[in-house]
């Protein structure tokens, strides 16, 4: 690496998905389109599968400018920049056109932006889809869930949720979440459906209940350090790669959906199953106030992404 | 002095392990006999467990049961090993000055700045990184006390101490 | 070229060989590679960070456990009742106490996850009676050399819940269970050896124990094999996770300890506890350490580097396979298990993947590997810890290990080319 062109910049940005996941490959298309519009001078060199670190440590990194940018759900940004507590609200995106004009217009750039004070930026979200429930059995409600054990991942609001909706959250590691799940350590588990797939839940978890609690998106962030030190045509082919990324994901997902679903119901005998979302919404409910109640900026978030709901 | 401070860290160290025990023993017995999954303990555990790692590592260099290939300082005598014990404390020193006392005391000052909190209990992250600059201090002081020792011409206690090795 | 490699070799290598103890050895190496990429305070920040948070994990949490439930059945009267049931067992071999000796590493190895503490347990145990029966105590302490990292393999294995960690999370159940097959040929293979070379030199079968001598030896070790029931049985039918069994072994092997045989006092404890906390923070200290490491090598490109030299001396997967494991053997002869396998897992892994590999598969061969390490010379904690019970200089056990040197080098072999010994159980009993 020593020896490569004096005034070519790389950029490392760290993520914790393989190579060949979605995500990947739409970081891929940034660092590559951001390569070809500064013409060549801008590089982002990308270490997948968690190479420099989790999530957690590499936006740790990130905010001390010892690695340049970082691929993080906002569950795991919540720790970091409280905002995005917002985003793991469930039921807060009534459907997916909400989810998308909130991210793609003002509120979502501002939340990018936001986080300037705490190290780091966001510059792109990219969308992993809904996440529900799978399990052994069908969850057609919230009664359902009760007294099922639910691996969650440690996230604040994800613990809060499932006990509000009556099951016993447990967290689990995702590489212990396979035996965990065919064992019966624990009886289910939330996440979006290529779970399904990319870590093999299908074989030991034959229903997939589509109540699509959340809509928990990545987030794209580059460290102060790495942004100022940017020309600003540097600047712009970023910010034109990122949201070009951005559409790309979106666009890909829904086949990706498709696609796992297809496979899951084909090759594992999973049965896709449609939920009325009413009582879930209905037990949920208090979680809005909740989170709202910590601080007024928060407050404000949420009611304006629920104002533009309609 | 010196056994108090012994005292205190073993005193610590194995109290950490017996709530260790406890915390998942607990998780076990909450999830099967109550039937309710505990959510705290297993952040309880695991932040106990960096701080034990950390603690006990410092308390082991102490005791000088690290693990290091002595072949070389073995085979000196006289003031050849007194020369070549002092470069090693040395640099065991400095790890403990510049990563775990500088690095560390970064980590945890930003961290704390940030704001970042751990998701289940809600407790400060930097409280737990904290382990990293106290244990760099403890490793620190092990070693200017070898350091004063062998300036005296004597080998420190730590390695005269014959390290059973560990799998 | 790449500086990167360079800087972390050449420094690990001067710094470990000077006698700087390895944790630091690695700490301080991967400081200064990251000092390539970095300023000296973000490359100090990065270190720092990775020894907390490089043990932040639930599934570590396993080794404290698991070393604290081994040294509590070594105090606690458990091992001495199973080697009771490897003299039953293997007494009517040629060669009698050797079987008994390897027998009892493996039923140890069964329960507890520690090479050096079968080694020491056992091996304190049967030198004396070896040397009563006319063995030569160079031939005896090798054959407990060879067999007590048995128990490394056969689950529970702290071993695996380190791969575990360091590939991201391969399932330390598949580990486990994948370690029966390899682990019961290595004592098997071993057993064969020394029965060729007892009846070469006429050592004595043990008199023909009666019935109830049996019955006796038999129904004592009831309950410390039944942890094997408590451990694996709860990993395997999902009562618990491999660190809640873990916690489940020590709850378990302390009830036997101080309400059924009373061989140790609640008094006791803390002296036990204590003893496990250092033995682990040497493990923990290190695992820290090459976390730095391995976030210091992926910044450097080192695992593209060497895998590239690697595929590029061959496409044949065999002969990969074949070139990896010799220097691993070489590595195996001055590094210990722990700190080999945190620094060149991930620097194989991904080759071996790209050649289609299994994760467990290749855990399994690098863990048989390093087994053959650890009882090598210059450095194995083995090795020196089977002399020092033994009694016997480490310069004359070399030769009687040779033979166990070759049988291992070639059932690595086998493990290494038929991935069905260590895939074949995780497949049938887990669905791996
Ligand atoms: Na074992
Ligand atoms: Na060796």
């Amino acid at each position: 690496a020593l020896g490569s062109a004096a005034d070519a910049k790389t950029l490392r940005l760290s993520h914790n998905n393989p190579p060949d996941h979605p995500l990947h490959i739409a970081m891929q298309l940034m660092a590559d389109r951001a390569e070809e519009l500064t013409d060549g001078d801008l590089k982002i060199r990308i270490y997948p599968n968690g190479q420099l670190g989790n999530q957690r440590e590499s936006m740790e990194l990130v905010q001390n400018c010892s690695l340049d940018m970082a691929k993080s759900n906002t569950s795991e940004l919540e720790a970091f920049y409280p905002e995005y507590a917002a985003f793991n609200l469930p039921f807060l995106f009534e459907s997916e056109e909400h989810f998308w004009s909130i991210i793609n217009g003002d509120i979502g750039a501002e939340v990018l932006t936001g986080s300037v004070d705490n190290g780091f930026r966001g510059i792109s979200y990219l969308t992993e889809g809904a996440r529900s429930f799978y399990a052994s059995k069908p969850i057609n409600s919230p009664a359902d869930l009760q007294g099922m054990k639910i691996r969650v991942q440690p996230s604040p609001s994800a613990i809060r949720m499932v006990e509000l909706l009556g099951g016993n959250p447990t967290p689990i590691a995702w590489g212990e979440l396979y035996s965990a799940l065919q064992q019966g350590v624990v009886d289910g588990a939330e996440n979006n459906p290529t779970a399904l797939t990319t870590g093999r839940h299908g074989e030991v978890a034959k229903f997939f209940s589509l109540d699509e609690h959340t809509m928990v998106p990545s987030v794209v962030v580059i460290s102060n350090c790495a942004w100022d030190g940017l020309s600003d045509d540097e600047k712009a082919a970023l910010d034109t790669a990122a949201k070009e990324s951005m559409s790309f994901q979106r666009d890909q997902w829904q086949g990706i959906v498709d696609e796992t679903f297809a496979q899951a119901e084909a090759d594992m005998g999973v049965t896709v199953v449609e939920v009325d979302k009413a009582p879930f919404i209905e037990a949920v409910a208090p979680m809005i106030e909740e989170t709202a109640a910590t601080s007024p900026e928060i407050a404000d978030l949420i009611s304006r992404i629920q104002a533009a709901a309609n | 002095m010196k056994r108090i401070l012994e005292g205190i860290q073993v005193t610590v160290i194995v109290s950490v392990f017996v709530v260790l025990v406890g915390c998942v023993s607990w998780q076990v017995i909450t999830r099967y006999a109550l039937g309710v999954p505990s959510t705290v303990t297993d952040e309880i555990a695991r932040f106990l467990f960096i701080w034990l790692a950390l603690i006990g590592g410092a308390y082991t260099y102490g005791q000088g049961r690290h693990l290091a290939i002595d072949v070389i300082p073995m085979m000196m005598t006289g003031r050849a090993r007194l020369i070549i014990e002092a470069c090693i404390t040395l640099l065991v020193a400095s790890f403990a000055l510049f990563v775990m006392i500088w690095g560390g005391y970064q980590l945890v000052s930003r961290t704390l700045d940030a704001g970042q909190i751990s998701p289940s209990l809600q407790i400060p992250m930097g409280l737990v990184y904290l382990a990293i600059p106290f244990a760099g201090v403890v490793i620190l002081a092990y070693a200017v006390v070898a350091l004063i020792e062998l300036a005296r011409g004597r080998l420190p206690m730590q390695l005269i101490n014959d390290a059973p090795p560990v799998e | 070229m790449n500086w990167a490699v360079i800087i972390l070799f050449a420094s690990f290598g001067v710094l470990m060989v000077v006698g700087v103890p390895i944790a630091f050895s690695i700490g301080i190496s991967a400081a200064l590679t990251f000092l390539l990429f970095m300023s000296f305070d973000q490359s100090v920040f990065v270190i720092a960070q990775q020894m907390a948070s490089g043990l932040d994990s639930f599934t570590l949490l396993a080794i404290p456990f698991f070393i604290l439930a081994g040294n509590i059945m070594n105090r606690g009267g458990l091992a001495m009742r199973l080697v009771n049931l490897a003299q039953v067992i293997g007494g009517r071999l040629p060669g009698a106490l050797a079987h008994v000796n390897v027998i009892a590493n493996m039923m140890f190895g069964s329960i507890s996850g520690s090479a050096v503490a079968s080694a020491a347990a056992v091996g304190g145990v049967m030198a004396p009676l070896q040397r009563k029966a006319g063995y030569d105590p160079s031939f005896s302490a090798a054959v407990n050399i060879a067999s007590s990292p048995t128990g490394l393999l056969i689950p529970p294995s702290t071993t695996f819940i380190v791969y575990s960690l360091i590939t991201g999370g391969t399932s330390i159940s598949a580990l486990f269970v994948a370690g029966y097959l390899p682990g019961i040929l290595m004592g098997v293979a071993l057993m064969t050896v020394a029965a060729i070379i007892a009846k070469k030199r006429g050592y004595p079968l043990a008199p023909k124990p009666s019935w109830r001598e049996i019955a006796i030896t038999a129904r004592d070790a009831i309950l410390p094999l039944g942890l094997i029931v408590v451990v694996m049985g709860g990993i395997v039918f999902g009562v618990f996770t491999a660190t809640e069994a873990s916690a489940a072994a020590v709850l378990y092997s302390l009830f036997l300890a101080l309400a059924v045989y009373r061989e140790i006092g609640l008094r006791d404890l803390p002296k036990i506890v204590l003893e496990s906390a250092v033995t682990t923070t040497i493990v923990l200290f290190m695992i820290g350490a090459s976390m730095g490491m391995s976030r210091a090598m992926a910044f450097g490109d080192i695992p593209y580097s060497i895998s590239d030299l690697l595929l590029g001396m061959s496409d044949n997967p065999l002969i990969i396979l074949l070139v990896i494991n010799i220097a691993l053997l070489v590595v195996g002869t001055f590094m210990d298990m722990t700190p080999a396998l945190l620094i060149f897992t991930p620097i194989f892994l991904p080759v071996v993947q790209s050649l289609g590999m299994d994760p467990v598969h290749f855990g399994i061969m690098m863990t048989m590997n390093l087994c053959i390490g650890v009882c090598t010379p210059p450095v194995g904690s083995v090795l020196f810890i089977g002399c020092s019970v033994g009694k016997v200089p480490i310069g004359s056990v070399i030769k009687p290990m040779m033979p166990f040197y070759a049988v291992l080098i070639v059932l690595l072999l086998v493990v290494t080319y038929v991935p069905e010994i260590s895939l074949f159980l995780p497949q049938l009993i887990l669905n791996y």
